[in-house]
C-alpha cells in the first residue's frame, strides 16, 4: 500500500515538468539518432528514445524526445509538418499523468 | 457484415426471393450492372479471377435461416460464425481478396470450436479460389482439400452446396480432375447433383477442351429437362476454343441465338479469352468492337481478365493495347491490384509491373505511396533482386512511391531474406541513401532466436562489406545473447575476421558485464583500459550493475576511479558533476523499499566516497536530498551532504556569500551594535543546507536573543534530520517562547513527531500532534501516509507504547480518520512477535472502536499456519456476527488460499448459497498480482469456476495481468483455451491484454484484436464508490481531461448535496477554470472552498494564474487585489503574472496602479525576476497614454543623464515602450521620443536609446523612417553589439525574415559579423525564405567568408526541403553537433 503510493510518486517525479514530445509513425528506417538530428533544430535534445523490439529487430514506430525547455517543445509543436525519410511524423506533447504534482520540498524557503 | 447481408435482405424485402432459382437470386443482389437481373450470367469460365465478390451471399442467407430457428446449442456456433464471417467479409469488401494468414486463422479457429457447422464449412471452401491471388493455383486447391478433409473428420455434414462450392474452386484454380470420379464421389456420399453441379462439370470438361465429355453431360441435362443457361454456352465457347476449333467456338453464339438466348458479356468474354489465349489480337479487337455495337458493356474487371489471358499464354506484347481501353473506375482498383498480385504469383511480374505503372494514381501527394503491395508480394514470391531494384527505381522515377527501396528492404527483412536484403542495402547505398546500423537488427534478431552463431557471423560480415559498423546496441542486444559469454563472442568474431572496431566492442562488453553486475570485471577494465570513452555512455548500465552486486567496496573503487582518472571525466561536466549526477541517478533508479533495505550499505558507500575525497556539486546534492526525503529515509541525507563540494563556489552563484563571509559580517554588525537578525537567519539557513548542525547550534546559542522564527524552523528540521531529538525539542520550546502563534509547515511537524517518537519522548510527540490540531495545520494525503510510516516503523521495532499512544492521539485528535492502513501497525506489533491471540484481540478491538478490521487476512493466515483452531473459531464467530456469514466465508477462503490449503478453500467456496463478491475477489486478485503469487491466483480462478454470478472474464483478466508481468505467454495462451472451454465470451480488454502478451513474446495472435472505445476506457476503471468519493473522482477526472464545464457542473452538484472535497480537488478545479479563462467560476469555487475549508488558500502558481486570467478579462482591480493577497501570504507570484498586470495598467494609462505595484513588490524584484525596465517602460507608457508625453520623456532623459546612474546603459532597453508607441500609433509621442533619442545620442553620446528605436522601426516595417533616422544619426550603424543582440534574439522567432532582410539592407556592414549572418540565415530558414537565403549565401561566398558548418548545414537543409540542389557538400553531422562545435570554439579561442 505504502509502496504503491510511493511508486506513483516516483512516476510523477520523472514525468512532471519535463518537456517531452511523443512521436508516432516513425518510419522503420529512422532510429533515435535520426530523430535527434531532426529535432535538434528546435532546441537542445536532452534525451531521445525509440525503443526497439528485440524479438523482431524493428522498432514500434514510437519515440520520446525530451527537451531542455518548454519553449523548445513549443517550437516543435508549432511546426506543422515533421518529415523524416519522407514520412510525416505525428508529434504531440507528452502530458504528465496527474495534475496534483505538488511534491516540491518547501524546506527553508518558507516555514 | 452488412455488405454481405445486404443482397439477401434486399431480396427478402422484394418478396419474390423464395421463388427464384438460387443462382438468379445471387445475381440479382449484385450491384454494379443495371441489367444484371435480366441476363443470366452465371459463373465465368476458368480463371475467372475477379468476379466473385458476391460469393458470400449464400452463406449469409443460410445464416438468416439459422437465426430464424435459434436453439441454445446453435447460439454459440452462430456467434462464432458471425465473427469469422465478419473477418472474411471485411477483407473481401476492402480489398477483394483474403490474405492467406487470415483464412488460415479463421480455419484453425473453426476447427477449434469443435463441430463446425455447414455454413462455416461453405464459407471456408468458397474462400479457396480466386480470392487468394497471392497463392499459387495448386496451393489454393490443396488448401481447399485440407479444409474439406479436416472438417469432414470433425463431423461436418456436406450437402450439395459444398460439392458445388468445391467444383467452383476447382474451376477457378484450373484444377485438373475427373468429372466422372467427382460424380461417383457424390453418389457414394448419397448426394444428388443439381443443375449447378452439371453446369460446372460441363465447364470443367470444356476447360480441358473435352467437348465430348461436355456433350454427354449436356445430353443428360436435357433428359432431365434441366434448362440450358448462358453459362453452359459460354463454357462451350471455351471448350471448342481449347479443342482448337475457333470456328465452332464462334458458332456457339449463333446456336445460342437460335435457342432464344442472346449472348451476354459472359459469352463474349469467353470468346475474347479464347482469342487472347491464341495471341490473336486482331480477333480480340474485332470482338471488342462487336460487343460495343451490340450495346453490351464490358467492365474493367473483364478487360483485366483478357490481359491475364494474353500474358499467361505468353503474349505480353498485347497487354498495352487492352490497358488503353480500361477506364480505371475507382471501384475496380482492388480488382486491378488483385490481377497484379496474381500475375506476380504466376511469375509474370513484368506484366504486373506494367499494369501497376498504368494505374492512374494521384502523384501530387508525395506522402501517399502506391505499389507497396506489389513490392511486398514480389519479395514473398522470390522475384530476383535485380528485377526488384529495377522496379524500385522506376517507381521512384514515376513518383508513385517515395521510398520503394526502403519499403522493399523492410519486406525482405521481415521475411528474413538475407541475400535480397543485402542486395537492396547495396542498392540503397548506390542510390545515395544511408544504410543504418539498425537495418541489420531484424536479421540478427532472427539468428539470435535460434542461437545461430554462424548466421550472426554472416550478418556481421555483411555489415562489414557494406561498411556499416556495428554499434554497442548491436552487440549488446543482438550478438551477445547468442553466446555463453562475451569472451567467446570475441574469440569467434576474431576467428572469422569480424572484429574491426575493437573499441566499440570493448565498450559493449563493458556495458554488458556492468548490467550483469560483474563489477570485478568493470574495475579491472577501467584500470587497464587505454581507449577514451565517456562515462555517460556507461552510466545506465553501471547503475544496473551496482544494484545487482552489493559489494560496496567495488562500488566505491569504481566511483573513485571514474572520479579521479582523467580518462573518464574529460566531458564538459567534469568529475564532480558527472559523479554527482551518477549518484542521483543511482538513487533515483531504486525504489523506496530498495533504498530503505539498503540504507546501511548506502551509508557505508557514501562514507567511503568521503574518505576517497569524492565531491559532488551542491545543486545535485539537493536533488538527492529530495529523493531521500520522498523515500522516507531522511537519515541518509546527512551522509550524502558530506560529499558536497564547498570550497569552489558555483560560478552561477558568485553572489551567494559563504558561511565564513556571513559570520564575519555578523560579528562586524554585532560589534557596531547594528541589528543582526537577517544575517543571522541567512547564516543559519546556510549552515542548515550544509548540514552543519554543530556549528548552527553553536551560533544559535551565541546569538540566542537575535534569533527569529525562520531560523528556528530550519534548525528544528536540521536536528530532526540528524536524529537529534533532544535539541529538536529544546529548539521547539524556544521557538514557542519566541512566538507562540507561529506555525511550522506540515512536514516539519511530522518529522518532529517521528524523531520524538523514535526516542521515546512520547508525551512530547503527542503534544506536537495536539499543536498540529490546534493550529489547524494542513493535513494532506501524504501526511497521513507519513503517520502510517511513523507508526509502522515503531511497530516493526516492537515499540508497543509508541504505536498505541501515537495512534490514539492521531485518531482522537481527528488528524486522520482510522483506516485499515493507519491502524494496521497496532496489529503488526503482535504479528511480528507471533503473539496471535493478542493480534486477533487488537483487530477485534479496532472493529469495536472504529468499525474496521485491520490485517484480518494476515491474522487468519497466521492462525491457519499455526493450526490455532480455537482462535480461528473465535475470529470467525466474530466476523460472522458483525459482518455476516458471507464476509466470514470469504475471509476464510482467502486465508486458506493464501496458505496453500486449497482443499479447505474449495470446501468453503462450494458452500451452498455463497455468491460472487466482485470487490472482494478483485482485492485478492490485486494482492496476488502485486506479490506475484501465480499459483494462488490460478487456484482462485480455478476454484471459483462454479461460483454463482462470478465474473469469469474479470478473473481471467487478472490472471492474464499476472502472466503479463511474468511474460508467460504459454500460460496466457492456455487461458485463452480455458475461456473457450468454459464458454466465456471475453471482453475487449481481455482480448487486448491477451494479444499484447502474445505479441510481446512474438507469438501470433489467433484472433481479431478489438479497438478501444472512449466510453469503454471510461468504464474500465469505474467501480462502486461512495457518492462523495465518486463525485470527487469524477471531478478530478474531468479536470484531468480538461473538461471545465463538466468539472464545474460536478462541483455545483456536490455543492447542492453539501459535499465538501479535499483541498487539492478545489485547487485543481480552480486551476482548470483559470486555464480555460473563466475567472468568475474560479472565484466562485474559491469562495466556497474558503468558507468550507479552514485555511484554504491558493498557492503561488494558482494565484499567478488567477492574476493572468483577471488581466485577460480586464478585471484589473481584482487582479491587483489578488496580487496583494498573494504577497500578504508571502508568496512569490510569477514574473509573467506581474508583468502582464503592469502592462495592462500601462495601456490603460493607470500610472498610479503601476506605482502601487512597484511599492508592493519592492525588494522582491529579483525573486520574481522583474527587471527595473518593466516599471520605467510602463510608467512612461502610462504617462504617454494620459497625454503626459513631456513628463514621460523628461523622466527618462533624467534617468539617463543624471550623475548617479542606478543602471548600466547597455541594460537600459526601451524597446517595449517604442514598440507599444508604434503599435498604438501614438504619432506625436513617437516624434518626441525620436527627438529625445537623437538628442541623447548627439549631445550625450548615449546611443542605446536611438539604436533601440531604430531597430523597433525596422521591426515594425517602418523601413523608411528607420532609414531617415539612420541618415540623421549615422552612429547607429556603429552600435554593432546592440544590433547583434537584436539579431540573435529575433532569429529565435519565426516571421522575422523581412526584418532581418531590411536590417541587412540598411546596415550592409552587418554581413561581416558572424553572429549576424548566422542569425539572419537562421531567420530565413525558419521562414523558408529560400530567395533571401540564396542571396545571403552568394553575397558571403563572393566575399570569400569562411562559413561555419552550422550555417552551411542550415542552408543545405533549407535548399533540400525546397527541392533544390546543394552547391557544396552538406556537413554530414547533426545540427546539435555543429551548434556545440561552434559554441566550444568560441569558449576556447586557442
Amino acid at each position: 500500500m505504502a509502496g504503491s503510493a510511493a511508486r506513483a510518486g516516483m512516476a510523477l517525479r520523472t514525468n512532471i515538468g519535463r518537456p517531452v514530445a511523443f512521436v508516432r509513425k516513425i518510419p522503420w528506417t529512422a532510429a533515435s539518432s535520426e530523430l535527434r538530428e531532426h529535432f535538434a533544430q528546435f532546441g537542445h535534445v536532452r534525451k531521445c528514445t525509440v525503443p526497439f523490439d528485440k524479438e523482431t529487430g524493428f522498432h514500434r514506430g514510437m519515440g520520446w524526445i525530451q527537451f531542455s525547455s518548454e519553449e523548445e517543445l513549443h517550437n516543435v509543436l508549432q511546426q506543422e509538418n515533421h518529415v523524416i525519410d519522407g514520412v510525416k511524423l505525428h508529434v504531440q506533447a507528452q502530458r504528465p499523468k496527474t495534475l496534483q504534482g505538488d511534491q516540491t520540498s518547501d524546506e527553508e524557503k518558507d516555514f | 457484415m452488412s455488405a454481405l447481408l445486404r443482397p439477401a435482405r434486399w431480396l427478402l424485402r422484394a418478396g419474390a426471393a423464395p421463388h427464384l432459382p438460387l443462382s438468379l437470386r445471387l445475381r440479382a443482389g449484385g450491384p454494379g450492372r443495371p441489367h444484371a437481373a435480366l441476363c443470366l450470367r452465371a459463373a465465368p469460365v476458368a480463371g475467372g479471377v475477379l468476379s466473385q465478390a458476391r460469393l458470400y451471399a449464400i452463406a449469409a442467407e443460410k445464416k438468416n435461416y439459422l437465426q430464424e430457428e435459434p436453439t441454445s446449442s446453435h447460439g454459440r456456433n452462430a456467434s462464432q460464425f458471425d465473427w469469422a464471417l465478419m473477418r472474411l467479409d471485411n477483407s473481401v469488401r476492402r480489398t477483394g481478396r483474403i490474405p492467406k494468414t487470415l483464412l488460415q486463422k479463421v480455419f484453425d479457429n473453426t476447427c477449434h470450436s469443435g463441430s463446425p457447422g455447414g455454413n462455416q464449412a461453405l464459407l471456408l471452401l468458397r474462400s479457396c479460389g480466386s480470392l487468394l491471388p497471392e497463392l499459387k493455383l495448386s496451393e489454393r486447391t490443396e488448401f481447399a482439400h485440407r479444409i474439406w478433409d479436416e472438417l469432414q473428420k470433425l463431423g461436418t455434414v456436406y450437402d450439395v452446396s459444398h460439392y458445388n462450392a468445391l467444383l467452383k474452386v476447382y474451376l477457378q484454380n484450373e484444377y485438373k480432375f475427373s468429372p466422372t470420379d467427382f460424380l461417383a464421389k457424390m453418389e457414394k456420399a448419397n448426394i444428388q447433383p443439381n443443375r449447378v453441379t452439371y453446369q460446372r462439370l460441363i465447364a470443367a470438361y470444356c476447360n480441358m477442351g473435352d467437348i465430348e465429355g461436355a456433350s454427354k453431360i449436356l445430353e443428360f441435362m436435357k433428359t432431365k429437362d434441366l434448362p440450358v443457361t448462358e453459362a453452359v454456352f459460354s463454357a462451350l465457347v471455351t471448350g471448342h476454343a481449347r479443342a482448337g476449333d475457333m470456328e465452332n467456338a464462334e458458332n456457339i453464339l449463333t446456336v445460342m441465338k437460335e435457342a432464344g438466348i442472346e449472348p451476354g458479356p459472359d459469352t463474349y468474354l469467353a470468346l475474347l479469352n479464347a482469342y487472347a489465349e491464341k495471341g490473336d489480337i486482331d480477333h480480340v479487337k474485332q470482338t471488342l468492337e462487336k460487343v460495343e455495337m451490340s450495346e453490351l458493356y464490358l467492365m474493367d474487371r473483364d478487360l483485366l481478365q483478357i490481359i491475364f489471358s494474353f500474358s499467361k499464354a505468353g503474349y505480353p506484347q498485347y497487354v498495352s493495347e487492352i490497358l488503353e481501353k480500361i477506364t480505371y473506375e475507382r471501384r475496380y482498383i482492388p480488382d486491378t491490384m488483385n490481377l497484379i498480385l496474381l500475375l506476380v504469383t504466376e511469375k509474370l511480374e513484368d506484366t504486373a509491373f506494367q499494369i501497376l505503372l498504368a494505374c492512374p494514381i494521384s502523384r501530387e501527394d508525395s506522402l501517399n505511396d502506391f505499389g507497396s503491395f506489389f513490392l511486398r508480394h514480389c519479395v514473398t514470391m522470390n522475384t530476383p533482386a535485380e528485377k526488384l531494384k529495377d522496379y524500385c527505381k522506376k517507381l521512384k522515377e514515376a513518383h508513385m512511391h517515395t521510398s520503394p527501396f526502403q519499403f522493399t528492404l523492410q519486406c525482405a527483412l521481415l521475411a528474413k531474406k538475407i541475400d535480397l536484403a543485402k542486395a537492396l542495402m547495396k542498392a540503397l547505398k548506390e542510390e545515395g541513401f544511408p544504410v543504418r546500423t539498425h537495418y541489420f537488427w531484424p536479421l540478427l534478431a532472427g539468428h539470435q532466436k535460434e542461437k545461430n552463431v554462424q548466421g550472426i557471423v554472416e550478418v556481421l560480415k555483411g555489415m562489414h562489406e557494406i561498411e556499416v559498423t556495428p554499434d554497442q546496441e548491436t552487440y549488446i542486444n543482438y550478438v551477445f545473447p547468442c553466446f555463453d559469454s562475451v569472451k567467446s563472442v570475441r574469440a569467434v568474431l576474431k576467428e572469422n575476421g569480424c572484429l574491426h572496431e575493437d573499441n566499440i566492442f570493448s565498450q559493449a562488453e563493458l556495458r554488458s558485464e556492468a548490467v550483469n553486475g560483474n563489477l570485478d570485471y568493470i574495475l579491472s577494465f577501467l584500470e587497464s583500459n587505454t581507449l577514451p570513452f565517456s562515462f555517460a555512455s556507461l552510466r545506465g548500465s553501471l547503475i544496473l550493475g551496482f544494484r545487482r552486486s552489493m559489494d560496496i567496496n567495488l562500488w566505491s573503487k569504481i566511483t573513485e576511479l571514474l572520479y579521479k582518472d582523467g580518462r573518464y571525466c574529460q566531458e564538459p561536466l567534469g568529475p564532480t558533476e558527472a559523479v554527482g549526477y551518477f549518484l542521483y541517478n543511482l538513487i533515483d533508479s531504486m525504489s523506496d523499499s530498495e533504498v530503505q533495505a539498503k540504507e546501511e550499505r548506502l551509508r557505508q558507500y557514501f562514507h567511503q566516497l568521503k574518505e576517497m575525497n569524492v565531491k559532488i556539486p551542491e545543486n545535485i546534492y539537493r536533488g538527492i536530498r529530495n529523493l531521500l526525503d520522498s523515500y522516507h529515509v531522511p537519515e541518509l541525507i546527512k551522509d550524502v551532504n558530506m560529499l558536497v563540494e564547498r570550497e569552489k563556489t558555483d560560478s552561477r552563484k558568485t553572489t551567494q556569500p559563504t558561511s565564513s563571509d556571513l559570520e564575519s559580517k555578523l560579528e562586524k554588525l554585532k560589534a557596531e551594535n547594528q541589528p543582526i537578525g537577517d544575517v543571522l537567519k541567512q547564516l543559519i539557513l546556510l549552515l542548515c543546507t550544509e548540514e552543519n548542525m554543530e556549528k548552527a547550534l553553536e551560533l544559535k546559542a551565541k546569538y540566542e536573543s537575535d534569533m527569529v522564527v525562520g531560523g528556528y524552523a530550519a534548525l528544528i528540521n536540521l536536528c530532526c534530520r540528524h536524529d537529534n531529538a533532544e535539541d529538536a525539542l529544546n529548539l521547539k520550546r524556544e521557538f514557542d517562547r519566541l512566538d507562540s502563534s507561529a506555525v511550522l509547515d506540515t512536514s516539519k511537524y511530522v518529522r518532529l513527531v517521528r524523531v520524538l517518537g523514535k526516542h521515546g519522548k512520547l508525551q512530547d510527540a503527542i503534544n506536537i500532534l495536539k499543536e498540529m490540531k490546534e493550529k489547524d495545520v494542513l493535513i494532506k494525503d501524504a501526511t497521513v501516509l507519513s503517520f502510517f510510516h511513523i507508526l509502522n516503523g515503531a511497530a516493526l521495532r516492537g515499540e508497543t507504547e509508541t504505536v498505541k499512544q501515537l495512534h490514539e492521539a492521531i485518531v482522537t485528535l481527528g488528524l486522520a480518520k482510522p483506516s485499515t492502513t493507519l491502524s494496521s501497525p497496532l496489529v503488526t506489533l503482535y504479528l511480528e512477535k507471533d503473539d496471535l491471540p493478542t493480534a486477533l484481540e487488537v483487530t477485534i478491538d479496532c472493529y469495536e472502536k472504529y468499525k474496521i478490521l485491520p490485517r484480518i487476512h494476515d491474522v487468519l493466515c497466521k492462525l491457519i499456519e499455526k493450526g490455532e483452531t480455537d482462535l480461528i473459531q473465535k475470529a470467525m464467530d466474530f466476523v460472522s456476527q458483525e459482518q455476516g456469514e458471507m464476509t466470514m466465508l470469504y475471509d476464510l477462503f482467502f486465508a486458506f488460499l493464501q496458505t496453500g490449503n486449497y482443499k479447505e478453500a474449495k470446501k468453503i467456496i462450494e458452500t451452498p448459497g455463497i455468491r460472487a463478491r466482485p470487490t472482494r475477489l478483485q482485492w485478492f486478485c490485486d494482492r496476488c498480482i502485486t506479490s506475484n503469487q501465480v499459483e494462488t491466483l490460478e487456484k482462485l480462478v480455478e476454484l471459483t469456476q462454479k461460483l454463482f454470478e462470478c465474473d469469469r472474464d474479470q478473473l481471467y483478466y487478472s490472471l492474464l495481468k499476472l502472466y503479463k508481468v511474468n511474460g508467460d505467454w504459454q500460460k496466457a495462451d492456455a487461458v485463452w483455451n480455458k475461456m473457450q472451454e468454459e464458454n466465456i465470451i471475453p471482453r475487449g480488454k481481455t482480448l487486448r491484454l491477451l494479444a499484447e502478451i502474445l505479441r510481446n513474446s512474438n507469438q501470433e495472435v489467433p484472433f481479431d484484436v478489438p479497438e478501444l472505445y472512449e466510453d469503454e476506457k471510461h468504464s474500465l476503471t469505474s467501480s462502486p464508490l461512495p457518492v462523495e468519493d465518486s463525485l470527487q473522482k469524477e471531478l478530478l477526472d474531468a479536470c484531468h481531461r480538461k473538461k471545465n464545464k463538466d468539472a464545474f457542473n460536478i462541483f455545483l452538484k456536490a455543492q447542492k448535496q453539501n459535499i465538501v472535497f479535499g483541498n487539492e480537488t478545489y485547487a485543481s478545479l480552480i486551476k482548470l477554470l483559470l486555464m480555460k479563462d473563466n475567472p468568475t467560476q474560479a472565484m466562485h469555487v474559491k469562495n466556497f472552498a474558503e468558507t468550507h475549508i479552514k485555511g484554504f488558500t491558493l498557492n503561488d502558481a494558482a494565484n499567478s494564474l488567477l492574476i493572468i486570467t483577471q488581466v485577460r478579462r480586464d478585471y484589473l482591480k481584482d487582479a491587483l487585489t489578488t496580487l496583494k493577497t498573494a504577497l500578504d501570504l508571502e508568496q512569490i507570484p510569477s514574473r509573467v503574472a506581474v508583468t502582464r498586470l503592469i502592462q495592462a495598467c500601462a495601456l490603460k494609462g493607470d500610472t498610479e496602479s503601476i506605482q502601487d505595484i512597484q511599492k508592493l513588490v519592492n525588494g522582491l524584484e529579483d525573486s520574481i525576476g522583474l527587471s527595473r525596465m518593466v516599471f520605467i517602460n510602463n510608467i512612461a507608457l502610462a504617462q504617454i497614454k494620459n497625454n503626459n508625453i513631456d513628463v514621460a520623456i523628461e523622466n527618462i532623459e533624467n534617468m539617463l543623464t543624471s550623475e548617479n546612474q542606478s543602471m548600466e546603459l547597455q541594460y537600459f532597453g526601451l524597446a517595449y515602450l517604442y514598440r507599444k508607441v508604434i503599435e498604438e500609433q501614438l504619432e506625436p509621442a513617437l516624434e518626441k521620443i525620436s527627438i529625445m533619442a537623437e538628442r541623447l545620442a548627439n549631445q550625450f553620446a548615449i546611443y542605446k536609446p536611438v539604436t533601440d528605436l531604430f531597430l523597433q522601426l525596422v521591426d515594425s516595417g517602418k523601413v523608411n523612417d528607420a532609414r531617415a533616422l539612420l541618415q540623421r544619426c549615422g552612429a547607429i550603424a556603429e552600435q554593432i553589439p546592440i544590433v547583434l543582440v537584436f539579431c540573435i534574439r529575433n532569429s529565435r522567432r519565426s516571421g522575422k525574415a523581412p526584418t532581418m532582410k531590411s536590417l541587412l539592407e540598411l546596415i550592409p556592414e552587418l554581413i561581416e559579423k558572424e553572429e549576424a549572418y548566422t542569425s539572419i540565415m537562421k531567420s530565413y530558414v525558419l521562414d523558408s525564405d529560400v530567395a533571401s537565403a540564396k542571396a545571403l549565401y552568394e553575397n558571403l561566398a563572393a566575399k570569400d567568408v569562411k562559413l561555419n558548418d552550422l550555417f552551411l548545414k542550415r542552408y543545405a537543409v533549407l535548399l533540400k526541403k525546397a527541392g533544390e540542389s546543394v552547391p557544396f557538400t552538406e556537413p554530414p553531422e547533426s545540427f546539435e553537433f555543429y551548434a556545440k562545435q561552434l559554441k566550444d570554439s568560441k569558449e576556447d579561442p586557442l
